[in-house]
């Protein structure tokens, strides 16, 4: 199972992050139980980065202070798949 | 009824005076610039400055200087300063950073230059950025805290180089903000005149009398109204590609700036290209030159959809806003704001700054109201405390704050903004009486 959080105070930016990253979920078509958090609150998304929107997978920093499109982001759920397997 | 046509007669003289030529040539570039810093400055140029190793005399400077530069949006502006007060460079910078931001973006400063005055709006730059480091330090020296043990320096060891290509599109950038707005003989003047040769229809002529307004008006407006619908289709998904509509309302937003150097009076139709007409067309042409051949194609696709995002976001409640400081002007009897405000006393100002508590304005609004509180009589130095208060202590931001914060640290930096603010406008009112 991946845990994925969307790091951003709610803005547009970090919606469309939070979109982009369900989008990518859907297009690998993986099973269900998949996490995705999003984080708003400013100390703890300051834990991982200073920029936002900031996407982490597996508490593992993959794009921050941009908004990743989802093929970007599905490279990055596939890499964290095979890293827990 | 008359007086809900008087009502909205005066919000409509309001937005025609607040969306005038010279408005627009400060605020379309500003829009634009304020994207660039948000969708292509690095962040890093100003965060490696800010981390748990910083020496003092870097940190507070460019905690100031990251406030003017990264917090044009606000919802960067929280987590950036959790980060660095937390985990990076402590409190005092974080709180000047939090202080500078909303006070001092490209929009604020020049949307005020353009609207109340070049004197406000640079006071309110030097004045925001001082006051943000000596209320910085004052905090940082009233709540001593030991290093924080959540200090992460890796955090802010990020470098990042921005390519001469984009340090020159910036400075193109603020050329076009400096030759829409500065006011100097070589942009004013006249270079040649030329006379339209059309006549308008007498009820055309007669309908734009009647609404205040001059060919040249007329057809910004009509402009901007052709740019919503067509921004919106070319816009929304820029970052995913262009089309046809994203070129077209940029070739739109040109002509406008275009159309709104050269100077004309109202029921002549006889068109002065000035100096500034010239500078825009010749830095327009240059920034076409650059964006076409140096800028790849996603960092395009990102500049444009952080300006439509701002534009989004502030443009139609500014409209809004606008329209009710033009009712707002007219309902409120000068003698009250003359009376409380008239003068440049410390009582004065500080009713100016409690205003600015009370009252909250969506970013940007804060300008309009100031100018309806100068056009009633206020006294510019109240204005200033008022201008200096409002973006920084609204009871909503008030409450974020006091969330991360805590409630003693945020009682203290709140009361020392207030105080600082209204000595600022004292001061400020001192000064504008003795030059």
């Amino acid at each position: 199972m991946l845990t994925i959080k969307v790091l951003g105070s709610g803005c547009p930016n970090c919606q469309k992050v939070e979109a982009n990253a369900r989008q990518a979920l859907a297009m690998l078509q993986l099973p269900n139980g998949h996490q995705i958090i999003h984080v708003k609150d400013p100390l703890a998304i300051s834990e991982y980065v200073l920029k936002t929107p900031g996407l982490v997978i597996n508490e593992k920093v993959v794009s921050q202070g941009r908004i990743p499109d989802p093929s970007e982001i599905m490279t990055w759920l596939a890499e964290a798949l095979s890293a827990q397997n | 009824m008359d007086l809900i046509l008087e009502l909205l007669n005066a919000g409509w003289k309001g937005l025609l005076d607040y969306l005038a030529a010279h408005v627009l040539l400060c605020l379309v570039p500003a829009f634009f610039i304020a994207g660039y810093l948000s969708g292509l400055m690095p962040k890093e140029t100003v965060t490696r400055y800010l981390g748990p190793k910083t020496p003092k005399y870097i940190s507070y400077p460019a905690a100031a200087i990251g406030g003017f530069l990264l917090a044009v949006c606000s919802c960067t502006i929280l987590p950036l300063f959790a980060g660095i007060w937390k985990r990076g460079a402590g409190l005092g910078p974080a709180i000047t950073f939090l202080f500078v931001g909303p006070a001092v973006n490209i929009l604020a400063i020049s949307y005020t230059g353009a609207a109340v005055g070049m004197d406000i709006a640079i006071a309110r730059l030097v004045l925001a950025i001082a006051f943000g480091i000596v209320i910085g330090l004052i905090m940082a020296a009233l709540f001593q805290e030991q290093q924080s043990t959540m200090a992460n320096a890796a955090l802010f060891e990020q470098k990042a180089t921005l390519r001469p290509e984009l340090w020159a599109l910036f400075g193109l950038l603020i050329a076009v903000l400096i030759a829409g707005t500065l006011q100097i003989g070589l942009l004013k003047n006249t270079v040649f005149s030329v006379t339209v040769p059309v006549t308008l229809p007498g009820s055309v002529q007669q309908t734009l009398d009647a609404l205040n307004l001059t060919l040249q008006g007329a057809l910004l407006i009509a402009l901007l109204v052709l740019i919503a619908p067509v921004a919106w289709r070319g816009m929304s998904n820029v970052l995913i590609g262009f089309n046809r509509w994203t070129w077209i309302a940029l070739v739109l937003v040109a002509i406008t700036l275009l159309l709104a150097a050269p100077t004309t009076s109202s029921g002549s139709l006889v068109v002065h290209f000035t100096g500034r007409f010239f500078a825009e067309a010749i830095l327009l042409g240059a920034l076409v030159y650059v964006v076409a051949t140096k800028l790849e194609r996603q960092e395009l696709a990102h500049w444009l959809w952080e300006t439509w995002r701002f534009v989004r976001q502030i443009f139609p409640l500014l409209i809004v806003g606008v329209f009710f400081a033009g009712m707002f002007r007219e309902i409120t009897p000068e003698e009250w704001v003359k009376q409380l405000a008239g003068r440049n006393t410390i009582w004065a100002n500080l009713i100016g700054v409690t205003f600015g508590i009370f009252m909250y304005f969506p970013t940007l609004v804060e300008v309009p109201v100031a100018r309806a509180f100068l056009d009633l009589g206020m006294h510019r130095g109240p204005l200033l405390a008022y201008l200096l208060a409002d973006p920084e202590l609204s009871l909503q931001s008030i409450l974020v704050t006091g969330r991360i914060l805590g409630r003693k640290k945020t009682i203290t930096y709140v009361s020392l903004v207030a105080l600082f603010s209204t000595t600022a406008g004292y001061l400020f009112g001192l000064a504008l009486a003795t030059f």
